[in-house]
C-alpha cells in the first residue's frame, strides 16, 4: 500500500516537474498589475508602462471560441469597447492562442477581424508564446482585467454575470450585469469596486503546452 | 449531396414533433434517452441522457474547472411527473496545461430520477439537452430527445451507470493549512490515485497537484491548493481510483464562532463547571477550608487561593498540551475523551471513592489530598491547596458545563495558537471565585462563621463523591464486563482497608498492613483486561458513516442520538426525554427512525461524524425529515416537550 502510494506521489511530482515551465500566475487586485510588453497587429512593440496615466482594459480573446463569437455577434463586446474608449480607457485585446491552435491569427487577419466586426480595440496584441496570458492567469476567452491610471489592477474575471452554464447561449447579453461596463467610473475615479474579482467563463485559452 | 442532406434535415424537423427523436447525432456525439422503467406502475424510476462522444472530445462536470460549462437540460413531461436534478457521475480530470478542467470522456450517462403518482399517465418524456463539447476547441451542441415511456424497454447500461454513481458519503474533516484545504478521510480499501473534485467554483487552484499523505494505516490527508480566500463550506466528489464518494462539510473556521467568542464561552463555562455535581463536593470543601481561615491573616488566605488557582491552571494547561499532542498524531479527540479509556475511568472511580472515605474518616494523609476540610496542621502547606486545584480539575473531567462544550469544540478544531487561550480562559473561569478571593481576601468574612457544622457538612459531602464513584463504576462496567467491575470493586475494598489502617494504626503495624494491601492491589490490577480486548455490543439501529445520506435518499425521517455511558448529560436526556413513552410513541407515529451513535469507547468514525457538525463532544442530537434541506441540531438539554416540539 505504502509502496503504491509512494510511487504515485513520485509520478505526481515528476509530472508537476515536467509542467514546471508553464506556470499560471494569479495577480492580486489592488496590487500593481504585472508589467509586460508585446507585439501589436501592426508589428509595433507595446508596453503596459506606455499607458501610465491612463486606465487600461485587457481582453483575452479568440474569435473562433463560441463564447467570444456570441459576444461579438450581438455587438456586446464592441459596445463595451466603445464606452470604455469614450471614458478614456486604453483597450488591449490579447490573443494568446499558440500557432496552429484555435484563435491564432496573423497580423493581417487580426486587422481584418477588427474591421469586419467593427471592434474598437486600441491595440490587438499577438501573444503567441502565452507569456502575457500566464502573467495574468488568463484562463478563458473572454477573460477581462481592468487597471487604473496608476497601474494598479482593479478587476479580474468575467465580462458579465451570465456565467458558466449553457444558458449563456440562449441568454440575452443586454440584460446581463456587465462587470466591465458598470465599473468603468469606479476604476477611473480609483474607488473600491463592488465586484473586484469574479470567476471568468468561456473557452480555455489555447496556450502552447505540447 | 448537400441538397439531399438539407431535404433530410427538413423532413426530420417536420416530423420531429411526431416522431420520437432518439438517438440524435449532435456533431461530435451521439445522444440518446434511456430509462430503467420496468412497468407502468412504478412511481420512481430513472431516465438517463447518454452521450457517446467521439474520441478526444469531452463534456463537463457541474464545476467544469478553469473553463467550460456544465450542460443544461430542459424537460417536458406529463403533468404530475417530477424530474429531479441530475445525479452527476464521478468526473475525471481533463488537464489542458496550464489549465485543468473536470468532466467526462467517451461514453457517459447523466441519470435523472423521475417521480410520479400512480394516477398520472405516463406517455412520453422529452428533453432539450444543451451541452458544451470540447477537444482542443469547444462547440455548443444540442440534442432534442424524446422517449416513449409506454414502449421503452429497460436499459441495463443505465442500471450499471446508476450503480456507479457517487452516492456514498465519505466522512471527512477539513481544515485550512498553508493555503491548502486539507481534507482528512479514512478508507480500508487500497487505492493508487486519489483526487478531490471541489464543487465550489472560486476557491481552488485546479491546475496544481493535489498532494496525498497517508497519516496512519487507512487514514489519509489530501491537500487541495487554495487561491487565497477560505471557503465557508466545502463539498465535492472524492475519487479513489475512479470510485466516487460524496464529501459534504461545513468548515470549522466558519463554524459561526470567533476566537473571542470562544474565549468568552470558555470563561463562562469554566465558572459554571464549579456547580456541576462531580465537582461541587470538592469545591465546597475548598470553600469550607477558606471558611475555617476566616480569622486568619489575609496574606495566608491570598497564598492559599493563589496556590489553588495555580493547581487549576497548570492542570488545564497540561490537559491542553496533552490534547494537542494527541491531536498532532492525527487522532480525533474531544472533551470526555479520557473517559473512553476504562483504565482512566477505573482510576477516577478509586479517587472518588477514596475522597468519600477520607471525608467520613476524619484522617489526614500526608499527600496531595490533604487540604480537604478544616485541617489545622496543614494550614501552611500551600502544596495542599495546589493539589486540591489539580484534584478539582481531575474530578471535573467527566463533566461538561453549558457553553463549555461549544468552546472546547472550537478549540480542538483550531491551530495550537488558538487552542491555548481557550483552555487558559476555561481555567480562569473555573478558578475565578478563588482568584477574586486572592485579590480581596477580606471578602472571606462574608462567609459564615466556622464551627462544628463544618464537620457534619464535610461528612455529608462524602455521599455525592461516592455517588459519582458509583456512576463511574457503571461506566466502567459498560466499557468492560461484570468481571472487570468486581476486580475494580476489590481494588476499592483494598483502598478502603488502606485508608482505615492509616486512620487507626500507628507505627510498624500500619506499614505492614499498607504494604500487604498494596501488594494485593497490584496483583489484581495486573489482571485487569486491557482496553483493546473490550467490546460492547451494538444494539438497535446503530449509527454508521453513511446512514444520514442513505436515509435522506430514502426520504426516511430520523433522529440521531450521539451518546456515551460516561456522558452524564446524555444519560439525563435519555431518562428525561428520549426514553419517555410519549416520545417513543411520537417517533413511531411520525415514522422517525431512531439511531444511536454510542461513543462510550473510542471511535474515529463517530468523532468524524461529530466534526461534521463542528462538535468534538457530546451530547448531540440530529434530526431530519423529508422536506428539510439540512438536518437540524437539537438543543443539548432536552425535555419531553422540547424534543417533540423540535421534531414537529
Amino acid at each position: 500500500m505504502r509502496k503504491v502510494l509512494n510511487l504515485s506521489m513520485l509520478l505526481m511530482m515528476s509530472s508537476s516537474l515536467m509542467s514546471a515551465e508553464i506556470i499560471l500566475q494569479n495577480p492580486d487586485v489592488d496590487e500593481q498589475a504585472p508589467s509586460f510588453s508585446g507585439i501589436n497587429s501592426y508589428g509595433k512593440q507595446i508596453n503596459l508602462s506606455d499607458f501610465i496615466g491612463q486606465p487600461v482594459i485587457l481582453e483575452w480573446t479568440n474569435h473562433e471560441c463560441p463564447y467570444v463569437a456570441k459576444h461579438y455577434s450581438e455587438n456586446n463586446m464592441q459596445n463595451v469597447q466603445k464606452r470604455a474608449q469614450d471614458e478614456g480607457f486604453v483597450w488591449l485585446s490579447i490573443i494568446s492562442s499558440t500557432p496552429g491552435d484555435q484563435g491564432h491569427v496573423d497580423k493581417a487577419t487580426a486587422n481584418a477581424l477588427t474591421k469586419s466586426r467593427n471592434a474598437h480595440p486600441t491595440h490587438v496584441l499577438l501573444d503567441e508564446s502565452g507569456e502575457i496570458g500566464m502573467k495574468y492567469g488568463a484562463k478563458t476567452t473572454p477573460h477581462m482585467y481592468m487597471i487604473n491610471s496608476s497601474g494598479v489592477l482593479k478587476y479580474k474575471g468575467a465580462i458579465d454575470d451570465v456565467g458558466r452554464g449553457m444558458k449563456f447561449f440562449s441568454a440575452s447579453l443586454k440584460d446581463a450585469v456587465n462587470y466591465v461596463a458598470t465599473q468603468l467610473d469606479d476604476v477611473k475615479n480609483n474607488k473600491s469596486l463592488t465586484n473586484s474579482s469574479t470567476v471568468a467563463y468561456g473557452c480555455s485559452v489555447k496556450y502552447n503546452y505540447d | 449531396m448537400d441538397i439531399m442532406k438539407n431535404i433530410l434535415l427538413g423532413f426530420t424537423l417536420l416530423f420531429s414533433s411526431l416522431l420520437l427523436a432518439n438517438p440524435v447525432e449532435t456533431g461530435h456525439a451521439k445522444a440518446s434517452l434511456i430509462t430503467n422503467l420496468q412497468n407502468s406502475e412504478q412511481e420512481s424510476f430513472y431516465v438517463g441522457v447518454r452521450l457517446e462522444m467521439q474520441d478526444g472530445w469531452h463534456t463537463y462536470w457541474e464545476n467544469p474547472g478553469d473553463s467550460g460549462s456544465p450542460f443544461e437540460a430542459k424537460w417536458s413531461t406529463d403533468p404530475g411527473v417530477i424530474v429531479e436534478n441530475v445525479q452527476w457521475p464521478t468526473p475525471v480530470t481533463i488537464p489542458y496545461p496550464p489549465l485543468m478542467t473536470y468532466g467526462y470522456e467517451g461514453d457517459v450517462v447523466f441519470p435523472f430520477q423521475i417521480f410520479r403518482s400512480q394516477e398520472t399517465n405516463l406517455t412520453a418524456i422529452s428533453v432539450d439537452f444543451d451541452f458544451l463539447i470540447c477537444a482542443d476547441i469547444c462547440i455548443p451542441e444540442t440534442a432534442s430527445l424524446s422517449l416513449d415511456l409506454t414502449s421503452a424497454s429497460p436499459d441495463t447500461f443505465l442500471d450499471s451507470q446508476i450503480e456507479d454513481l457517487p452516492t456514498k458519503l465519505i466522512t471527512t474533516k477539513s481544515s485550512v493549512e498553508d493555503n491548502n484545504l486539507v481534507v482528512s478521510f479514512k478508507t480500508n480499501k487500497p487505492f493508487a490515485n486519489a483526487y478531490m473534485f471541489p464543487r465550489q467554483d472560486n476557491y481552488f487552484t485546479y491546475s496544481e497537484t493535489q498532494k496525498l499523505e497517508e497519516v496512519s494505516d487507512g487514514s489519509y490527508k489530501i491537500f487541495i491548493p487554495l487561491i487565497d480566500a477560505d471557503p465557508e463550506s466545502f463539498s465535492g466528489i472524492l475519487s479513489l481510483d475512479g470510485e466516487g464518494f460524496q464529501v459534504e462539510e461545513a468548515l470549522s473556521s466558519a463554524g459561526g464562532m470567533s476566537l473571542w467568542q470562544a474565549i468568552l464561552f470558555a470563561l463562562i463555562g469554566g465558572l459554571i463547571l464549579n456547580l456541576m455535581p462531580c465537582v461541587f463536593p470538592v469545591i465546597s470543601l475548598k470553600v469550607l477550608s477558606f471558611v475555617s481561615m476566616g480569622g486568619d491573616d489575609h496574606t495566608k488566605i491570598r497564598n492559599h487561593a493563589l496556590a489553588f488557582v495555580g493547581g487549576v491552571m497548570s492542570t488545564f494547561l497540561s490537559i491542553a498540551a496533552a490534547l494537542m499532542i494527541i491531536r498532532s498524531s492525527g487522532a480525533m479527540i474531544g472533551w470526555g475523551y479520557q473517559l473512553q479509556s476504562p483504565v482512566v475511568v477505573g482510576i477516577l472511580t478509586l479517587i472518588m471513592l477514596g475522597i468519600g472515605l477520607i471525608l467520613l474518616t476524619n484522617i489526614n494523609i500526608a499527600s496531595g489530598l490533604t487540604t480537604l476540610g478544616n485541617d489545622v496542621q496543614s494550614r501552611n502547606d500551600y502544596s495542599g491547596s495546589f493539589f486540591t486545584g489539580v484534584l478539582a480539575v481531575v474530578v471535573a473531567s467527566p463533566c461538561t458545563a453549558p457553553f463549555m462544550g461549544a468552546a472546547v469544540g472550537y478549540a480542538l478544531l483550531q491551530p495550537s495558537f488558538a487552542t491555548l487561550p481557550i483552555f487558559i480562559s476555561l481555567g480562569l473561569g473555573f478558578a475565578g471565585p478563588y482568584l477574586i478571593l486572592a485579590v480581596k481576601p477580606e471578602w472571606i468574612s462574608a462567609l459564615p462563621k466556622p464551627g462544628a457544622w463544618m464537620e457534619t457538612l464535610k461528612q455529608f459531602f462524602a455521599f455525592p463523591m461516592i455517588a459519582t464513584a458509583l456512576w463511574l463504576m457503571w461506566v466502567f462496567m459498560v466499557q468492560t464486563s461484570g468481571d472487570a467491575l468486581i476486580q475494580l470493586l476489590i481494588l476499592g475494598l483494598c483502598l478502603g482497608a488502606a485508608i482505615w489502617m492509616i486512620a487507626t494504626f500507628v507505627g510498624r503495624w500500619k506499614w505492614i498492613g499498607l504494604a500487604g494491601t498494596v501488594l494485593l492491589s497490584m496483583q489484581i490490577f495486573n489482571n485487569l483486561p486491557s482496553p483493546a480486548e473490550l467490546q460492547i455490543d451494538a444494539n438497535a439501529t446503530s449509527w454508521s458513516t453513511t446512514i444520514e445520506s442513505d436515509l435522506q435518499a430514502n426520504n426516511q425521517a430520523y433522529l440521531i442520538n450521539f451518546t456515551a455511558a460516561w456522558c452524564i448529560t446524555c444519560q439525563t436526556n435519555d431518562k428525561a426525554a428520549l426514553a419517555r413513552p410519549r416520545v417513543k410513541e411520537f417517533l413511531t407515529d411520525q415514522n422517525i427512525q431512531y439511531i444511536e451513535a454510542d461513543w462510550t469507547n473510542r471511535n474515529e468514525d463517530i468523532a468524524m461524524g461529530l466534526a461534521k457538525y463542528n462538535r468534538t463532544g457530546i451530547p448531540l442530537y440530529i434530526f431530519w425529515k423529508p422536506g428539510m434541506i439540512e438536518s437540524k441540531i437539537l438543543p443539548a438539554v432536552l425535555t419531553e416537550d422540547l424534543l417533540i416540539r423540535n421534531m414537529q
